[in-house]
């Protein structure tokens, strides 16, 4: 038995329908703690509005938020899969049917660069990045959609062998440029090292990672408590209209490079939309989140 | 939800009302709002001022606010919003001010707020912002009321400029009041000032590291 091109079809488009009508458990979680540690009586109340939010969008089946960004897959193939027909292809179908079909429709969001006009189409989307799986005999797919409010203020620069105090004074360089703009509090991603591509990968994969989990390097699990605490330091707040509470975490990986080391940083606005199931041989669906 | 705690101001606001409010003051919107979250939609009402003649929907002393619904035709004939949320304001910068005094606006909005040469011109004529939940669709879309008019169709859903009847729209928060108070610039400028603090924090945390 093999993977299919329908089964790929049908959960990608799935996934990020999913992924528009609830908020991760993990997040939804972070707001709480959030609520109890927060003194700004505004903030406090402004945490409290995205909660009911959040929780009239599970109990109506309705959109987080009218910006149902534009679907962005990270897709992981078991180095033991087997699949068959254009799976690629699959995830382009899937999003092409979905546009047809879903209710509430979306709205026109996918948008040619060069000209700014926006429909539900375009050059390379969705957007994917392809990794493997060693050992493993299924595909896993995750979903986060990406839309202005947080992705425009994601940002990159490239040192030679800095320290990690350069390395943290940029990530809170970048964090000012977003100040009130992203829908805090947010997830930041930081990628350290590799490539120009790489680091930015590392960032975006790094933002998937559930709330509350330590990172198990523990230089990187002792920068990202000190980063958070830095963070939230600043007193954008939830919404960006003053609080204790910028960020939910600071979630920080890397890769060896050759020591000019590029720094990535995006975030992920508090809704974090978020979905991930893997698609077995016999056809069967592991939903994660 | 209880949000009977809030105080209630009627849509558009009147520029008494306007001058009422604080930064910080949190408040519910009933009434109507002109929303639309289109860069090419505040070039059209700009070119519509430029030339003199009246933008399709009223905007003197009105409210113009960033958010983006999805309308259709409903089954009565009329239109039907399924969902509407706040847009990121400061995109609109360049353009604020201009609109702000020459339809005189008494209120304005949408997320992430506008920047100091729009707080000027909000207070030259007694203007407030409005900064709505952005991720708050579920709440935003069930305070609405009717769709009233619907103008320039040929833009995609959420640039259209859209006259809406709202109840209880909210809770946003006084952004910007009409007096020269933001709280965006004020606590970006606070958080500029703390930094060098933030900063010697993040060294002495990696020292005991």
């Amino acid at each position: 038995m093999a993977i299919t091109y329908q089964g790929v079809k049908t959960l990608t488009a799935q996934l990020y329908d999913w992924s528009l009508r609830r908020i991760p458990e993990d997040t939804k979680e972070g707001l709480r703690r959030a609520r109890q540690t927060e003194t700004h009586p505004g903030a406090q109340r402004v945490l409290e509005i995205m909660l009911g939010s959040a929780l009239r969008a599970e109990q109506t089946d309705r959109f987080v938020c009218s910006d149902s960004g534009v679907p962005v897959f990270q897709v992981g193939i078991g180095t033991n899969a087997k699949w068959e027909g254009d799976i690629k292809a699959a995830i382009v179908d899937g999003f092409d049917e979905l546009v047809e079909t879903i209710k509430p429709p979306l709205l026109k969001h996918v948008t040619n660069p060069l000209t700014n006009e926006r429909g539900y189409k375009g050059k390379d989307m969705p957007l994917v990045s392809w990794d493997m799986i060693s050992g493993a005999d299924y595909i896993e797919f995750a979903c986060q959609p990406k839309a202005l409010g947080s992705g425009r203020w994601a940002a990159a620069e490239t040192f030679s062998f800095p320290s990690l105090a350069d390395i943290e004074a940029y990530v809170m360089k970048v964090v000012m440029q977003a100040g009130s703009q992203h829908c805090p509090p947010v997830i930041i991603g930081v990628g350290i090292g590799g490539s120009f591509d790489v680091a930015a990968k590392i960032a975006s994969k790094a933002t998937y990672r559930p709330i509350g989990s330590t990172n198990p390097e523990p230089v990187l699990a002792a920068m990202e408590e000190r980063l958070l605490r830095a963070v939230n330091a600043t007193g954008f707040g939830p919404m960006g209209t003053g609080g204790d509470t910028t960020a939910l975490a600071v979630h920080v990986d890397y890769a060896s490079g050759h020591g000019y080391t590029p720094v990535a940083i995006c975030f992920n606005c508090w809704i974090n939309r978020r979905t991930r199931a893997r698609l077995h041989a016999d056809g069967s669906v592991e939903r994660m989140e | 939800m209880n949000f009977s705690e809030y105080r209630r101001v009627r849509m558009p606001l009147s520029r008494e009302d306007a001058r009422s409010l604080r930064a910080g003051d949190m408040v519910l919107l009933d009434g109507e709002i002109v929303i639309t979250a289109g860069l090419p939609t505040h070039h059209r009402i700009l070119a519509c001022m430029e030339k003199g003649e009246a933008p399709p929907i009223e905007l003197q002393n009105g409210s113009l606010l960033h958010l983006g619904s999805y309308s259709q035709d409903a089954a009565d004939g009329g239109l039907e919003i399924l969902y509407m949320n706040p847009t990121t304001s400061t995109r609109f910068n360049p353009l604020m001010p201009r609109l702000i005094r020459h339809y005189g606006l008494t209120s304005v909005g949408g997320k992430g707020g506008l920047d100091a040469a729009c707080r000027a011109a909000m207070q030259e004529v007694g203007c407030v912002y409005f900064s709505f939940l952005g991720g708050g669709a579920p709440l935003h879309s069930a305070a609405i009321k009717a769709v009233k008019q619907v103008a320039w169709n040929d833009l995609v859903a959420h640039y259209r400029l859209v006259r809406v009847a709202v109840e209880g729209l909210g809770p946003v928060t006084v952004g910007i009041d009409a007096h020269g108070n933001s709280l965006f610039e004020s606590i970006a400028a606070d958080a500029t000032a703390r930094m060098p603090a933030i900063l010697d924090q993040l060294a002495r945390d990696r020292a005991g590291a």
